[in-house]
Order: structure tokens, then sequence, then C-alpha cells
């Protein structure tokens, strides 16, 4: 029997797509490259995933992974002849331990899902990607995903305690789990982050933390990005860290209120959004203080969120920045990158001198706090050469901020997108390192194939014995 | 040492630290992580099991090989950049971490470290993978250590992780590092993420040490141990008096932390948090004179003079079948292994010593499993 035939004969016809039109569909994330998978399958249990592992390996098929498909560096999308497991069906919140603050939950379960589920008991899971409205745990753990509150948080990474995993051979095991420092090497911290490619998570142990008594959110005007991001270093060389701390330029401002009327101070030159949380009298405090702060570079408008409607909006603002672009261009493309804090004004501000060489349309949206910003250009992607030119100005972008110090991807992922960029963060010694990782899970390099490392990164003369 | 060629000789004398307290043959200071590799790359040629070593504080985690060679990180002693304003700092590995501390305290920053470190050092707390209580705000070392540079079992420097706070960008090779025992090679300097000391802390003595972690928003730590139980308050001003205030206890300002254990054997149960209390229940049956258990984090910590092995077994088993694991930290329990049970991942986890340490001379047999 064929793999198809065996994938049917385990799942059900409805359960294994080949018609060209579910290929298709199934073969993009929202980034801009588009995959090959042979067959998409949708199993609804760890048991299914390593009985279509092990179909596909004995077919030498390779095996790609995805959960919503909200991804924009290409994590998620099949190599050619793949085998495509989709494991959205599988998300269902196991277990929910509310003394240990923690659950299992199924890789399909979306993000804000998740935390909704969880309002009643006064938790929710802390990394929140603005896809959070789609994207699935599964996705996070894959990317590693970040998100506005990960400044005082941390990323996904900090918030997967345990995994059960299918690996390469079929085999489902579980790593790490609720107790700490679990003894040997920290398995579950090379798959967070590590795109599909060491083994499929197949039920997942997070971390949830829990929902403050108090929220202030503001809003501050600047005329200047310099003005915000000033702000933005002050509020932390004062020993505050703030929940979140979100900055837009004033394109992406325009956009934003256009598209959802929030009532946004249209023609700033930058807009900070900030949150701190915790006791009522201390969030009082420290909303003040950045209040001083901001008046004292200069901010034109402060506006604090009188209750959680208002908030609401606040972040709507935020969180639909990217859903905005569509009505000023079909198409945009959204780069991920993050800076040391101190140089954040200089890689924004070379961004903005790129844009203008290739003449493109640029908005930022940005991480403030922790130095990760989106330049996100518009455009129209069937004028002829436009998404090469595109693509050539965003590399050239990434250039820009690595020479200041930083790096590739703060929350994406590198994917296919930056894939053949890492020799320019990584030598070929560290490469090798990397790969070494790879193989001790995946040897003949089956999980997703062509994600994160460059091809023909790996030294094999010289290696090890 | 007659197996060594005259070139290798040569450079492990150059290298040589004569003021190392160590029982191996040898014992060398490199002054370099090249230097630090070569030496590997001449342990591994001549199959010489090499031992690394920092502060010495923490050598009971895991079987100790007996090493032909101890690799020290004497002098890998310095702070090479701190940026306080980006919240990072980059050290070598042989850098204390109080005097780490100490520096980066002047801009009111702290590694969060643990807290009580007697001489340990930056590369063996790392190493080692330990935490101080304040995980329970911050999370473990592992979530700080940003990028780490290794002298590898095969012989080579490499570097992982990213010089930013916030990363997702190729394997989580400081991940790998963190908590590896020098059973792949050894941890060349290091960047950190920092934190801003927040501006009050307080140590409130309360009765019951889970209902105080229960009630209270994000404590920076909620102990209980043998001298009584303490929640830990850090904030700004305003918030901390209102956390003291809405707590049931007396408080003191600042952090008084416990000292360290100190009985000849120590334990460590990990559990799940939940189960905290009944860990403790069994480091008093197994004849624990001092304790200290973290709540929400899962850790319980427990002196003694003696055990008997039987009981150990015991809890042990209990431990393990909660999915947490009880480890001979300190001192030593007569015919059982010090980590317990290997993990079910065991396979891959000796592939990936099998490539970065493949003739096997780095820590041989430190980790659970024999690895």
């Amino acid at each position: 029997m064929d793999a198809i035939g065996a994938l049917v004969e385990l799942l059900g016809r409805e359960r294994v797509r080949t018609h060209p039109l579910d290929l298709f569909i199934y073969a993009k994330d929202a980034g801009v490259s588009p995959g090959d998978p042979s067959v998409v399958v949708l199993p609804d249990s760890a048991e299914e995933v390593a009985a279509i592992v092990r179909i596909a390996r004995s077919a030498g098929m390779p095996i790609g992974v995805r959960g919503a498909g909200t991804g924009l560096a290409g994590g998620a999308i099949p190599a050619a002849g793949s085998v495509l497991i989709v494991l959205t069906r599988m998300n269902e919140i196991f277990v929910v331990d509310e003394v240990g603050r923690t659950a299992w939950v199924g890789p399909g379960v979306v993000n804000l899902a998740l935390s909704r589920a969880l309002v009643s008991r006064g938790l929710h899971f802390a990394p929140d990607p603005a896809s959070q409205q789609a994207a699935t745990i599964g996705g996070n753990v894959g990317t590693n995903a970040g998100g506005p509150h990960c400044l005082a948080e941390g990323s996904t990474i900090g918030h997967i305690l345990g995994m059960e995993v299918v690996t390469v051979d079929g085999e489902i095991l579980e790593i790490g789990g609720a107790a700490p420092d679990p003894p040997g090497y920290d398995l579950r911290g090379l798959i967070v982050g590590s795109e599909g490619t060491l083994a499929i998570a197949t039920r997942i142990l997070v971390r949830l933390t829990q929902n403050p008594p108090n929220v202030e959110t503001m809003l501050a005007a600047f005329t200047a990005i310099e003005d915000a991001a000033r702000t933005v270093s002050e509020i932390i060389a004062d020993g505050l860290v703030p929940a979140a701390l979100e900055m837009m330029d004033g394109p992406m401002v325009e956009a934003v209120e256009n598209f959802i009327h929030a009532g946004l101070p249209v023609g700033a030159g930058a807009v900070l959004i900030a949150e701190v949380v915790g006791h009522a009298d201390g969030t009082a405090a420290e909303a003040a203080l950045i209040r001083e702060t901001a008046e004292r570079n200069g901010a034109t408008e402060i506006r604090l969120a009188a209750d959680d409607a208002e908030r609401e909006l606040l972040w709507r603002g935020r969180k639909s920045a990217f859903g905005s672009i569509a009505q000023s261009a079909p198409d945009y493309y959204l780069a991920d990158s993050v800076v040391p804090r101190t140089r954040f004004v200089d890689a924004v501000n070379e961004t903005y001198a790129i844009a203008e060489r290739h003449g493109l349309r640029l908005m930022n949206i940005f991480h403030a706090g922790d130095g990760n910003f989106h330049p996100l250009v518009s455009y129209d992607a069937s004028e002829p050469g436009m998404t090469e030119k595109v693509v050539r100005a965003s590399h050239e972008m990434i250039h820009a901020s690595l020479a200041v110090g930083g790096t590739l991807s703060g929350e994406h992922g590198i994917g296919v997108e930056k894939r053949d960029l890492m020799p320019e963060v990584f030598s070929a010694d560290d490469l090798d390192a990397q790969a070494r990782v790879r193989e001790a899970f995946d040897p003949e390099g089956a999980l997703n194939p062509g994600k994160v490392l460059p091809a023909g990164s790996r030294i094999v003369a010289g290696s090890g014995r | 040492m007659t197996v060594l060629n005259a070139v290798t000789r040569a450079l492990f004398e150059r290298l040589r630290d004569e003021a190392a307290d160590v029982e191996a043959e040898f014992a060398v200071a490199p002054t370099s992580i090249d230097d630090a590799a070569a030496v590997i790359a001449a342990a591994r040629d001549a199959r010489l099991p090499t031992a690394f070593l920092g502060g010495g504080t923490h050598g009971g985690y895991g079987t100790r090989p007996e090493a032909a060679l101890v690799v020290t990180t004497a002098r890998l002693d310095r702070i090479v950049t701190w940026h306080p304003d980006d919240l990072t700092v980059v050290v070598e590995p042989g850098v204390r971490v109080a005097a780490l501390e100490e520096q980066i305290a002047q801009r009111a920053q702290t590694a969060v470290f643990p807290e009580i470190p007697a001489d340990a050092t930056v590369g063996g707390v790392i190493a080692a993978g330990l935490s101080g209580y304040r995980r329970l705000r911050y999370g473990p070392t592992r979530d700080r250590v940003l990028q780490v540079q290794m002298a590898t079992g095969y012989g080579a420097v490499i570097s992982g992780g990213s010089p930013v706070v916030k990363s997702s960008t190729g394997y989580g090779i400081p991940r790998l590092a963190t908590g590896s025992l020098g059973s792949l090679g050894l941890i060349g300097r290091v960047m950190l993420k920092l934190w801003s000391q927040p501006r009050a802390a307080a140590t409130v003595d309360v009765d019951d040490a889970a209902a105080a972690y229960a009630a209270t928003y994000r404590p920076l730590a909620v102990l209980e141990t043998t001298e009584g139980s303490f929640l830990y308050l850090a904030g700004a001003e305003e918030q901390v008096a209102a956390q003291v205030g809405e707590a049931e206890g007396v408080a003191r300002e600042g952090l008084s932390w416990p000292s360290r254990i100190a009985e000849p054997i120590r334990l460590e149960f990990r559990v799940p948090a939940p189960l905290v209390r009944p860990a403790i229940d069994r480091a008093r049956r197994l004849g624990a004179t001092r304790w200290i258990a973290e709540h929400g984090v899962g850790r319980v910590e427990a002196g003694m003079d003696d055990v008997e092995p039987s009981r150990f077994v015991d809890a042990r088993a209990w431990a393990e079948s909660n999915g947490g694991a009880l480890v001979v930290a300190d001192g030593s329990v007569p015919g059982v292994d010090r980590w317990g049970t290997a993990p079910a991942s065991i396979a891959i986890q000796r592939r990936i010593k099998a490539r970065f340490d493949p003739a096997g001379v780095c820590n041989p047999g430190i980790l659970p499993g024999g690895l």
C-alpha cells in the first residue's frame, strides 16, 4: 500500500487531503513564500501523529507541521513532497492545575482562547503575539513567539514547562514537566523555537500567570520617535519594567486610526502605549512616574485608560496594526528585527533611509521596551518586480540592525525567510554546533527540512569523531 | 600524563594552575577560550577524562569522574562589558557571582543569581543550572543566559544565542549549555540579561507559606524553612507597602534569605509545586534537620547528617512517580545513584553528548544515565 493509502486507512478519507485546493490552502503561512505538500493530514491524537510519522518515514517523505499558519517567516510551509501534519484539531485544554498554575493543552489550542478559558480562575498564558486570536500554542512553541507582554514576562520559552512529543522515529516521549530543573539536558529549551525541526509537540504543559489585581494603560503622543524612545530608556533606567512598552510611528498610527477609529492622535510622530500591573497603589505610582517621564521628554498628549473598555480600545489599536494595512495597499511585508535598546533609534532611522532610497512606503511598530521592532512595507505585489524590491530593502534593514549589534529575529523565527542570513550572525563553527543539535534529534533531516539552518552550513569534514 | 606528546605537554605546562586544590594529576587555568579548546582537543586526542572547576561550591551534582586533567576558570575572570542601559552584561566564566552582583548593584541591577553564592562562579552556576529563590518572579537562570561561548568536547570554540534580550534566532545552545555540568565542554564568556532591582523590598514572617503564596500577587519568593516561613515582596514603594499591609505577619524592610544548608548530606526534592508540603514531610521522615522549601517552584532542599538508604529509595520513588526527582546534591547515600532514574529522552540526550563530546572526555558520567 502506498503512503496515502496507509494514511487514509489510519485517519479516514476526511482527514487526509490531497485535493489541489486543499494543498494550495495549506501550502502557505502568513509570509510570502508558498510550500509544496503532497498530502495534508489532520490527526486527533499523539498516537495518530506517531503513526503518520512512521508512514511518512517508511515512504521516505519529509514531514511538515503547522498550527494556524499565522507565522511570517515561513517556518510552517512544507518542503516539496511533504506529509503536512496540521495540529489544529488537537485543541483540547486537558487539565488546569490552579494551585500549581499550570495546564496541559493540545498544540491546536488558540492562544487567546486559552487565556479566555482561564479568566474565572484568575490566570492567563502570558505570551500574547498580535496574532493571538488565531495563533495556536503549538505554533507559539515552534517560533518561541513573543508579544507586547513579553517585556516583563519573557517569550514563550519561559512559559513552557513540559511537552509530550513525537520524535522522528514515531516514538511518543514526555519531556520536562511540572517539577523544576529535570535532571539532564534541557530538551524542552531546545525544542521551543525549533520550528518543528526537532520533534512534534502533541501536548504542552504551560505555565500560567496570575491576572493582575489592577492594570493601568496609558497612551503618550510625541512629535518625534527620538522623544518616545528616550522616554522608554528613562523609564527602564529608573528601575521600572512595565508590563508592556509599545510604540507606533506616525504613519502606523494614521493607518490604524483610519481602520478602527479609536481616537488615536493622528499627526503625532510616535505614540507610546505603556501598561503597568500590580496592586492599585503601586500601579498608580508607576503610572505617575511614566507620565512625568513622558512629559519631561515633550509628550504632546497623555491619556490614561479610564476603564477596561478604553484599555481594550488602546490595545485593539496596537494589535490591529497589520490588519489596517489592507486599506492602503493590497500586500505588506513585515520584518522582525531586534537590537540593543540603546541602539534602537539609530536602527529605526536607518530603516526610513532605506525605504526612502527604494521609494517604498514604510511604517514601524515597536516592542520598544526590548528593542524589538517590525518595519512594515505596504506595496502592490502585482506590480512587476515589486516583491523582489521589497525583499531587497527588507534585507538591507536587517543588515542595518545587525550593524548595531542586533540579531535576525526577535519573535517570528528564522523559517525559510532568514535561513540564508544565518551565516551573517553565526560562524561556520556555530552553525555546525546547531547542526549537531538537530542531528541528535533527527539524523536524516526528515522533520521540516529546509528551515532554520542554511543549506550547506554543516561542516562535515573535521567534525566530531 | 605520559600519553601526552611534547606539544601538548608544553601547552599544559604553560597553563598550569599550581593554586588549584584538585586531586587530578594536572590542573590548568587557560587564559582564553581558544587555549581552553586546545587543551580539550589534546585531552580528547589522549583520551584523558577532564573535569572543569569554577568556585568548587557545588561539586556535589552528579558523579564526578576520576579526572586526569582539571581545567579551571581561575584566569577567565573578567567582567568584559556591562551595558547598564541595555540591562545586559558580558562576563567570563570565572567571575565570582558575588563580585558581579556587587558591581552591577552600583546601578541597582541584579543578575538574579543565587542569593547566597559563597565562592560560586558565573560559569559554575550556569553549568550546574542553579537558580536563586527569586526565580518565582524572574524565572530560572536559564531564562537569562542570552549568549554563550563554549569550548566543546570536539575541540571547537562555538557561540550560541543572540546578543539581545529577546531572540528567536537559531537553536537554543544557551539552554543546552545551562545545566549541562561540563559534559559538552567548557562554558566560556556569557551574555546575561539583567533586571533592575525593585525600588523597595520586604520580608514578611508568615504562619502559612502555602496560604501566603496563594493570596499574594507576584511575590519574589515564598519560602518555608526550619527557621520559619517567609514571604518576600518587591516592587515600587507603594506596591510593597500595600502588599505588606495585606499580608498577615511581621514585616522587615529588605530581603533576609536563609543561610545555605551546610549539613553533610543535602538532598533536593524537585516536584510539582503543589507537592511542596508532602515533600517537606518526606524530608522530615528522612531525618532532615534543616530544609528550605520554595512554594510555587517545587524545590525542597533538605540537610541531614545521615540517611537510611531504604527510606531514601522510597522517597525517590514517590518523587519520581509524581513526575519529579530526588537528587543527592551534597554528600552521598550508599548504593544510590545521585540523580535517580534516567529521563525518558535518554536516547536523544546520549546522541547530544556523543555529538558534542565524541571521545567522552568531558566530565564523563556526571549526568543522569551515566552520560
